[in-house]
Parts: C-alpha cells; structure tokens; sequence
C-alpha cells in the first residue's frame, strides 16, 4: 500500500496535469474557437450558419482596417520611442547618482516604478482628469500660462491619439526603466575605470560600452514593451474608448468594439487573430534562444 | 589647482542631477498626487480658475459620499476575492507544475515550455470571447468562479515560469539525499523545497496579487453585473455614469483604487522587482 503511495508521487504527469489542463481549456480551446469563429458570420447573438474566408476578406479589404493598422502602429512606435528612451535616461541618472551619491536617487527609481503598479483604467481616469478641458484639467493650465492655447486633447480627433500615448509613456517608461537599469548595475565598474585610464569622454563611455553591453536588456524591453502596448486595453478604454470616431481605435480597442459595439463577432475574432499573429510573432523572436537552446 | 576645480565639477554634476531627479519626481508623481488633490474638494472647489494646487479647506466629501452607500464597498470586497482566490489558486496550480518541470523528465516537456513561454505573452482580450460564451451556456457568468478560473489561467504561465526558475537553483543533491533517508516526494517539495524559496513564493503572491487587482479586460467582459465587478472595473463604470461636477467623487474612488498596489509595491518593492526581473531578464 505504502509502496504504491510513493510510485503515485514519482508520476510526473500526475504533478503537471492540472497545469497542462488549465492551459488547454482556457488557452488552447479558446483561440481555437476563435479561429473557427473567424472563419464565420456569427454576430454576438446569433450562432455561425456559414463558414468561409469573408471575414478576412472584407476585412483586408475595407478602409477601417488600413486606418486602424495605421493608428495602432502609431501609438506602438509613439508610446516604444519615448517609453525607452526615458527608460534609459532616468535609469542611467538613477545609476550614476547612486554612485554619486545624489539624494533622491532611490526615491526617483520608487515614483517612476510606482506608476506602472497603478491599474490601467485608473491611468486612463487619472489622464482623462489632467487633460479635461474644464478647470480642473492642469495640463491646459499649464500650457495656458505659456501660450495662448486651449487644447482639445481628447475631443480633437488629432490630438486624442496624443494623449493616448502620452499616458502610455507615463506609465510604461517604468518598465524600461527597471528592465534598463538591472542591465546597468551588471556591468563592472572595472571597465569604465579602464576606459577613463585610455581617456574615453563620457560620451564615448556611453557609446561605446554602455550602449553595447545594454543590448540584450534594450532587446528584452523592446520584445515585452512592444506586447505590452499592442495588448494595452484597459488604458484606452477608460480614457477615450477608441474616440473620437475611430481615431484611438488600436487593434486590440478594435477587436472589442467589433464585437460588442458592431456586433459582428465573427469579424472580431478575425481581428483577434490578427492580434494573437501578432502576439505570438514577437513572443517567438523573444524566446527564439530558447527555441534554439533546446533544438541543438 | 586641478584639484578644486574637479571637485566643483563633481558637485555641479551632483547639482545637474538633482534637479533631474525633482523634474522627473513632479513628472510622475504629480498626476496621481493631482487626482488626490481633488478627491480632497467640493463641487465648487473644482471649478475655480486658476485651479488652487491645494484646496483649502481640505474636505472629505467625496469620501464621505462613497462610504456612504455600499457599492464601493462592494467593488473593494469583490477585488479581495477575485484576487485573493486567484493567488491561491494559481500557486496551488503552478507549485506541482514548475517542480515537475525542474525535477522530472517528463515527454513533451520541450513543447510544454514552449507553450507556457508563447501563452504568457498572449492577450487574455483573445481568450475571453469564447470563455464568455461558454460561461453563459454552463451558466457560471453570473459568479466569481468563472473570473476566478480565467484569472488564474492567464497567470499561471508566467508563474510556472518564474517558479521553476526558482527550483531550478535549488540543487537536486539536498532532495535526494532526503529521499534517501526515507522522505517522500511531497515531503521533500513541502519540507526542503518551498521552504528555500519561500522568498520566491512569497514574491510571486505578491506579484500575481497586483496583476489581478489591475486586471480589467478578464471581468469586464466576462462578468455580467455591476454587483460582480471588481473595483478595477468599478472605477471605469462608476466614471463613465458620472457628469464632471462629480470629478472628486471620480478622484476619490480612483485614489482608493490605487492606493493598496502602491503601498504594497512601496513596502515590498524588493520582492515585486525581483520578480519582474527574474521573468524578463533571462540568464
């Protein structure tokens, strides 16, 4: 008896299966029904009673789908520009006052991280406030005290999708900036030294050593951030729901419209297919060491 | 001569970075520290040009009002559940998975790695469509239980990761040598393995805490009633039914929303760091 208890705990399948079963009903199974539906005409309400390619044709074929690819690619490579860039600047501040000795140094890297820990649709609220065109919107206040202007940053179909990526940067630059600065304490000291021995300005110390060795930490941040801010909903959601007209509508904005404003479900799974090519495109340029790690 | 100068330098430098960092505070820290300042105000005090930095008075109004009625309460109680049993859950599922995955060998292990690497990068926006349609066929969109399973099935990828990491470096020798001595393998995963990396598991609670607490997409779709939202979706819902004279009450329920991650985040940032870093910075 005792014997036959002990070779139940040496089955490994026994301790993995309630993993693997989780991940295929509610991962596997799911996208597969998404695949089916979006080869469909099912609309929220009805079930599918015909299948065939018209969802990706009409799809491909109409303007909404060119001008949200074309938005999407805008808040993408927006938010991804500045999200890094002050990443690296605020992390390599952060390293170098620390060295320094700067007060505040510890208090920055907590501020800007504690952004990211803040639930998307509370940025959204937060944002929608500070930007509202009534008194208590500050950042009209404050650009009314530069210039003459009064901006619609949510209501002007050019502006809107500023303000989107403008939250995003807020709250995304946390990540690179922890991904960036992880990478920074990793490299020694030993080699600036060396570098300062052979006269290299600061400038050529970034260039040439900071830079470089950064390069797989730049890569993991670009790989996640850029999945992040494709799959971002919540943010977009609560601070302009994809408005005005459609001129915030991200693919993944516009796979929830599709199917619960438009109806059309089957159209929005074919957008979610989109999403998913895209998610899983970049998740396997991400792992692809893994993949060849494990292939050799 | 060089001397002095060069020590100048330094603390221009100092200087230089300093006020970088006071810009970059303000820059971050000023919107939330804004929607507190208006959760502290009246109607009135919301609508005056220029606005004040600081109300005065001070007034708790808009808090006042929210404790009034239960339905924040509601929200908050709702979110304590959701992700309290999400966590448990998740790590009850994902302990027995990751140590399996570290200490078997085990066919189509590759594949199952590969999986859990490509489905915690997967939008759960993806999965949820069809989760609710078959939710409402089995008749469980109406309770928690249908949030709680989705919850925990677009966190335990990352977290089967991020475990068997943990295992990973925990050397097979200790185990084994237990077994030797007669321990079982439950005994040796209960009595040698999760107490060593009981930081690890601690962090990973944390971590899943916060994701589910901000998590939005899963119970706006999924749930189909007010009283069942957690208060991630409660704040959205409550700001979409609100005119702007009700901006502080707006600020108020959103303060109160972000008010635990940032807490937990700033006393135990060490841990929740350690895991965002462990599952993106591979080795």
């Amino acid at each position: 008896m005792a014997k036959r208890h002990k070779s139940l705990q040496e089955q490994p399948l026994l301790w993995i299966a309630p993993l693997v079963l989780l991940l295929l009903a509610f991962y596997l199974y799911p996208m597969i029904d998404v695949a089916r539906l979006s080869f469909s005409n099912a609309t929220l309400l009805r079930n599918p009673s015909k299948y065939g390619l018209m969802q990706y044709t009409s799809l491909f074929s109409s303007s909404d789908f060119g001008q949200m690819i074309v938005v999407t690619l805008k808040y993408v490579a927006g938010s991804l520009f500045f999200q890094v860039l002050f990443g690296l600047l605020i992390a390599v501040l952060v390293h170098e006052g620390k060295k320094r000795k700067v007060p505040g140094a510890v208090l920055t890297r907590s501020v800007v991280l504690s952004c990211w820990i803040i639930p998307a649709p509370a940025i959204g609220i937060i944002w929608k406030i500070i930007l509202s065109e009534f008194d208590y919107g500050i950042a009209n206040h404050l650009i009314g005290s530069f210039f003459d202007q009064h901006l619609a940053f949510l209501s002007n179909e050019r502006l809107a999708i500023f303000s989107v990526i403008v939250a995003n940067i807020w709250c995304g630059t946390a990540f690179s900036m922890l991904i960036l600065y992880s990478g920074l304490q990793q490299i020694p000291e030993s080699l600036y030294e060396a570098a300062v021995v052979d006269g290299a300005t600061e400038f050529q110390k970034f260039r040439y050593l900071t830079l470089p060795l950064l390069r797989p930490f730049l890569f993991t941040d670009l790989s996640l951030a850029t999945i992040y801010t494709f799959n971002s909903f919540g943010l977009i959601m609560s601070l302009t729901a994809g408005g005005p007209g459609r001129s915030t509508e991200v693919l993944a904005m516009s796979v929830y419209r599709t199917i619960f404003d438009r109806m059309n479900l089957g159209r929005g799974a074919a957008l979610s297919m989109v999403l998913l090519v895209v998610n899983l495109v970049i998740a396997i340029v991400y792992n692809k060491s893994f993949f060849k790690k494990t292939q050799a | 001569m060089a001397l002095p100068t060069s020590k100048k330098q330094i603390s221009v430098q100092k200087l230089f970075i300093f006020i970088l960092y006071c810009f970059i505070i303000t820059l971050f820290g000023g919107p939330v520290l804004w929607l507190i300042s208006l959760s502290l105000r009246t109607t009135d005090q919301l609508f005056t040009n220029p606005p004040q930095l600081l109300p005065s008075p001070l007034s708790i109004e808009a808090y006042k009002y929210i404790f009034r009625g239960n339905e924040i309460i509601g929200f908050l109680l709702n979110s304590l559940k959701v992700s309290g049993a999400t966590c448990c859950l998740s790590l009850l599922i994902g302990i027995p998975g990751a140590y399996a995955l570290s200490r078997f060998r085990i066919r189509f292990k590759r594949e199952i790695m590969i999986v859990i690497l490509l489905f915690k990068m997967i939008s759960p926006l993806i999965i949820v469509v069809p989760m609710y349609r078959y939710f409402s066929k089995i008749g469980i969109v109406g309770s928690h239980m249908s949030a709680i399973l989705v919850y925990t099935a677009a966190q335990v990828p990352f977290i089967a990761y991020l475990l068997k990491g943990f295992f990973d470096s925990i050397p097979y020798s200790i185990e084994e040598s237990a077994m030797m001595d007669g321990c079982s393998r439950v005994g040796s995963l209960l009595r040698i393995v999760l107490p060593i990396s009981a930081s690890g598991l601690f962090s990973a609670f944390i971590f899943v805490f916060l994701m589910s607490w901000s998590e939005f997409v899963i119970p706006f779709i999924l749930l189909d009633s007010t009283k069942l939202m957690p208060l991630s979706v409660g704040i959205y819902l409550f700001q979409e039914s609100r005119a702007s004279v009700d901006t502080h009450i707006v600020s108020a329920i959103t303060t109160i929303a972000i008010i635990p991650p940032i807490i937990l985040f700033w006393f135990l940032q060490k841990y929740i760091v350690q895991v965002l870093t462990a599952g993106a910075v591979k080795e």
